[in-house]
């Protein structure tokens, strides 16, 4: 689903944020990115998304070659990935429904499957009775369950997610990883980049631990360090 | 539907956001606009009154009545054999009653007493060199069936100088000031990018393409300087209803532009308005949306 090949990623300004790395993500996997801040973790996600092209090296998300993408088709791309955000991403004027809705309306998606999808999805993650709500009337764990929502309802193949549990105390923590694994396990390929320990620790999935941009640990079923 | 709705909608927010950048913008165009209009109503009306004036030749040749074919015809070919008459073309009496009747539509009372028959039949010459109207007058000179001879070329250049300066003044104001409402159209685009950055971010993030972001973006340039466009006209229609009109009877053998000519002006501006708000959007989005 996701491989990397040899990646080297070298910013303008001279900082080398991934150095060689190879990593291969099978369909379905729950993958951890962990390391120290500036270990290359949000690089390693802009660079799936296309946000960031790789220096060096082949990158495949979804069987399509990111190297060879052309500009206008990077949208197509970003369909098939969801994203979560340590800052929730909302938009703050729209409601809880509006806000899923938004992420199908961009992309063309006639009103009915708007109407159908936006109410299942908001079901699955535990907020069916506040479709209603603005965002600042939410938790933060409400909010990112709103987050993970709108990236799942348009039913993307990988769900990428940057420290989602950032900005979240520890019980509403598990609850947002509670709701991930689910995702997971309807099918989607998770990576996410975290260093919460006690997270990683505690469900023992794939480990690619990142270190000045090397990958220095890939460990099926690991902890934290 | 979803679709309309969605574009709609952003476009809507748009203008509420930025009221008074769009104001501007809004206002810029329309005084660009009016501007442009009435350097094209004054043409409209100058050439009006050329072509009252002299018929837009430069040498008329007014035939005695009743024309005699034969006579025509020996004056063409006498008048074509000349190396500098460009062209040479008969008007019948009908036709210059054609022509006085659209000429004066503006005044009805005129066209009705003016009894067709009072008009003479011509042939009308282009010269390839106006300043050899010499030879055009030997060559005529004696042949039976002709009136007179009236050279107008002279006339017609130093018409033509005054208006021309005239028309290019108005013309480049109006041009300045499109460019301004272009810049303010530009700025109210690049405004609104700016004003919802995180929502573009996130229109992004979910796999919007450029376009659908972009579009709503230029239609609300296009929609304020369709506001602008459209104030533009009402007010060239108010303009001429209140000077023109009473003219109509104060100045009578004067032809005036009619409502017909303003409407004639419609397309021009709302094509200027639409090509200076499409232009002004697409420059200011340019390194906006790069993804």
């Amino acid at each position: 689903m996701i491989s990397l090949q040899h990646v080297t990623k070298v910013y303008r300004n001279g900082t080398t944020a991934l150095d060689d790395v190879s990593v291969e993500v099978e369909k379905g996997e729950f993958v951890f990115i962990v390391g120290a801040s500036g270990s290359g973790k949000s690089t390693f996600i802009r660079l799936l998304l296309k946000e960031e092209d790789a220096t060096k090296g082949d990158i495949y998300v979804a069987g399509k070659n990111l190297a060879k993408l052309t500009a206008w088709k990077i949208p197509h791309l970003r369909r098939n990935i969801g994203t979560v955000f340590q800052d929730f991403k909302l938009l703050q004027d729209k409601t809880v429904f509006e806000n899923c809705a938004f992420a199908l309306e961009v992309i063309g998606k006639p009103k009915s499957v708007i109407d159908q999808r936006v109410p299942e999805i908001l079901e699955l993650v535990g907020l069916g009775d506040k479709l209603n709500n603005f965002p600042d009337e939410l938790s933060g764990g409400e909010q990112q369950r709103v987050s993970i929502a709108r990236a799942c309802v348009n039913r993307p193949l990988v769900l990428l997610a940057d420290e989602p549990t950032g900005n979240l105390d520890p019980s509403t923590s598990v609850e947002i990883m509670r709701l991930l694994d689910k995702v997971n396990r309807i099918g989607t390929t998770v990576v996410m980049a975290t260093h919460d320990q006690a997270i990683v620790d505690a469900m023992r999935r794939r480990v690619i631990e990142l270190d000045g941009g090397r990958v220095v640990r890939d460990q099926a079923r690991g902890v934290y360090s | 539907m979803a679709r309309f709705e969605y574009f709609f909608r952003e476009i809507t927010s748009g203008l509420r956001r930025n009221g008074l950048v769009a104001f501007a913008a809004i206002s810029t165009t329309f005084i660009a606009l009016l501007l442009f209009g009435l350097a094209l109503l004054i043409s409209r009306q100058v050439n009006l009154m050329i072509e009252a004036t002299t018929g837009n030749v430069e040498v008329a040749v007014y035939l005695t009545d009743p024309v005699n074919p034969d006579t025509v015809r020996s004056l063409t070919d006498t008048l074509n054999e000349l190396p500098v008459v460009d062209d040479v073309d008969f008007e019948s009496k009908a036709q210059a009653c054609e022509r006085f009747r659209e000429l004066f539509a503006s005044q009805r009372a005129l066209v009705e007493n003016v009894d067709c028959d009072a008009l003479p039949a011509s042939l009308r010459v282009k010269l390839d060199d106006p300043e050899r109207y010499a030879q055009v007058e030997a060559v005529l000179k004696g042949q039976p069936g002709i009136d007179r001879i009236v050279d107008q070329s002279a006339f017609l250049d130093r018409l033509f100088s005054v208006t021309r300066v005239f028309r290019v003044g108005v013309l480049l104001v109006s041009f300045v000031m499109l460019a301004s409402a272009a810049i303010l159209i530009a700025n109210t685009v690049r405004m609104g990018l700016f004003a919802r950055r995180k929502e573009i971010g996130i229109m992004k993030l979910v796999g919007a393409t450029n376009w659908r972001i972009r579009i709503p973006f230029l239609i609300e340039g296009v929609f304020e300087s369709l506001i602008g466009a459209a104030a533009a006209i009402l007010f060239l229609f108010g303009l001429k209803v209140a000077f023109i009109n009473p003219l109509y009877d104060q100045i009578q053998f004067v032809p005036w532009i009619i409502n017909r000519d303003v409407v004639a002006v419609i397309p021009w501006l709302l094509v200027a308005g639409v090509a200076v708000a499409l232009l002004a959007g697409l420059v200011g989005m340019r390194r906006f949306l790069d993804v």
